[in-house]
């Protein structure tokens, strides 16, 4: 590393010094923008993602003075920002539950079939799990979608949420339990025919 | 049941972001150039509709006059069997060569505005797709959107809305919030069109979609039944989510008449399903239809909802097909037993839907339509 001694480690060494040197932050860009526009396409759409994801980091960017440098890892805050942002295409955000919730992805790459196949299976809970995510308050929602689709630790969703560490268990439990419940109902066979006939 | 893992690939895997997206976003912090641009924003992607030109499967009423069927009788059956296999084989080898696949889609949500006037729904959230793509990979591919006009979902419903003074906005409560939708219509936006792709439908190739068998048992045993690893408890096989199953597979799909027929005939054999007869769609055209069990649905105040909202109703799947070509007109979600925010409809009021207004093979690169659907 060309970091000094005393500069603190990983990304916030390099945010450190980029309060100087700002081209510097082109590392941060580097290592993070496509994992937070992965985060944000699939939440919202590839589309509002291109200009979110640079809108975090432009945030980000404008922010760098105020990072917390005992925090080695930017990732947290990164998402952070990205919620943040998200947390205001909410209009976006439903109609792209509804949208999942009716049809299938138009992806564009060719799959496996049998991938296909399981997607499609997968594809019959989409309508009660999407309007599950949907109803869900937007504090569970952001822990939810944190963990699920940024793939983050309890820990770090808190730093990203700014909330305790607690809160976000509780929120995630909450979550987890409606989903649950919503996916649990959507069985008519279970509830009206099998359990009538016993 | 893992929850977490269900959510996870309902979201499926987005593309990348593009070299020139990531040059324009690093722009943005080295630059100070934000030029923000609003674009058509896609849901999350509509597929591919896959009947239509090469229609060719008959559904026959059976009874007086072999075909006829009463208008409005409740159960007239529908022979999906033997007629729509019969005359799909016959036509199976008239499979389309078309350069072009298009499909047209209506996507609409009801709610229910309650008024001094009376209670009547209108269709909200309500959108129009059209997309295309070549049959080949390089021939390009094109997809559209626009927002309709939100609207009083039925003759009965506009009389009620005359009486309230015809507004042109309707704030309803949706999911967990009061939404206010409008009777503005945007204009089509394309999005991203890619003169390089073409070529795959959903995640299968041309080649694949070709490949499909269609014998109904292979057919259920790919698509309609549960596979390893898929997580314990869910509900994955109940009629009514195989109803949508082969509603999305033949909205995204072009495959062959026989294919189409063998998911028809699949999914007709499926317990649970039963032919409803006839039914007239939103847009005033009448198919034959088959329907799920129904499943009984809860609306409780946990979310905010204001006591009209909240009760339980029960409501099933149904898939439309024209009668005489056997093409998928449209999926919806319908009531079986009012109650709670529908405790005002009658039964057969449709909750949500998927209008097919067209689709098919096209010699050259279609267009979405200008005119309105409504």
């Amino acid at each position: 590393m060309i970091a000094p001694p005393e500069a603190p480690p990983g990304d916030a060494g390099v945010i450190g010094r980029s309060r100087d040197e700002p081209e510097l932050f082109g590392a941060i860009f580097d290592a993070y923008f496509a994992e937070i526009h992965r985060y944000l396409a699939r939440r919202l759409d590839a589309h509002t993602a291109d200009d979110l994801a640079a809108e975090t980091f432009a945030v980000a960017f404008r922010g760098r003075d105020r990072y917390d440098l005992s925090r080695p890892n930017a990732r947290p805050w990164l998402y952070g920002i990205a919620t943040n942002l998200a947390g205001r295409h909410r209009r976006d955000e439903r109609r792209k539950l509804t949208a999942l919730a009716r049809v299938g992805p138009g992806a564009a790459a060719a799959g496996h079939e049998d991938a296909v196949a399981a997607r499609v299976t997968a594809e019959g809970v989409r309508g009660p799990l999407a309007r599950a995510v949907a109803a869900l308050p937007a504090g569970q929602r952001d822990v939810l979608l944190l963990v699920v689709l940024g793939g983050l630790s309890y820990e770090e969703v808190a730093v990203a949420l700014d909330v305790p560490f607690g809160t976000v268990s509780s929120r995630l439990n909450r979550a987890r339990k409606k989903l649950r419940k919503a996916l649990g109902d959507t069985d008519p066979l279970l509830d009206d025919q099998e359990g009538a006939s016993r | 049941m893992d929850e977490i893992r269900m959510v996870r690939e309902a979201y499926g895997e987005p593309a990348p972001p593009t070299l020139r997206e990531m040059t324009r976003a690093r722009a943005l912090f080295t630059d100070e150039a934000p030029p923000r641009r609003r674009r058509w924003r896609l849901k999350a992607g509509i597929g591919l509709v896959a009947v239509g030109a090469a229609a060719s499967v008959a559904i026959a009423l059976t009874g007086p006059g072999g075909g006829g069927g009463t208008p409005g009788a409740p159960h007239a059956q529908v022979d999906l069997d033997r007629e729509a296999v019969l005359a799909a084989a016959s036509k199976a080898e008239q499979v389309p060569a078309g350069k072009y696949w298009y499909s047209d889609h209506i996507t609409g949500q009801s709610y229910i505005m309650r008024t001094k006037a009376g209670t009547y729904a209108i269709a909200g959230a309500h959108t129009e797709f059209f997309r295309w793509a070549g049959a080949r990979k390089g021939m390009g591919e094109g997809f559209w959107g626009r927002d309709l006009p939100a609207r009083p979902l039925t003759a009965a419903d506009e009389a009620v809305w005359k009486r309230d003074g015809s507004p042109k906005s309707f704030r309803v409560w949706s999911n967990d919030h009061y939404y206010t939708y409008t009777a503005a219509a945007t204009d089509w936006k394309v999005d991203r069109p890619s003169a390089i792709g073409g070529g795959t439908f959903g995640r299968l190739t041309t080649r694949q979609v070709h490949d499909l068998p269609s014998d109904p048992a292979a057919l259920a045993a790919r698509f309609l039944k549960p596979k390893p690893g898929d997580a314990k408890g869910l509900a994955l096989n109940t009629p009514r989510l195989k109803v949508l199953t082969v509603g999305t597979l033949l909205e995204e799909l072009p495959v062959s008449p026989a294919v189409r027929a063998g998911l028809m005939r699949a999914l007709a054999r499926q317990p649970g399903i039963h032919p409803i007869g006839k039914v007239t769609d939103l847009l005033g055209r009448t198919g034959v239809a088959l329907a799920s069990d129904p499943v009984r649905n809860t609306a409780t105040g946990e979310f905010g909802a204001p006591k009209a909202e909240q009760g339980t109703f029960s409501s099933r799947a149904v898939i439309v097909f024209d009668q005489k070509t056997g093409a998928l007109l449209g999926q919806h979600e319908e009531l079986v037993e009012p109650g709670g925010p529908y405790r005002a409809q009658r039964p057969g009021f449709v909750i949500n839907y998927v209008l097919v207004r067209g689709l098919g093979w096209a010699e050259s690169q279609p267009k979405p339509p200008a005119r309105l659907p409504f």
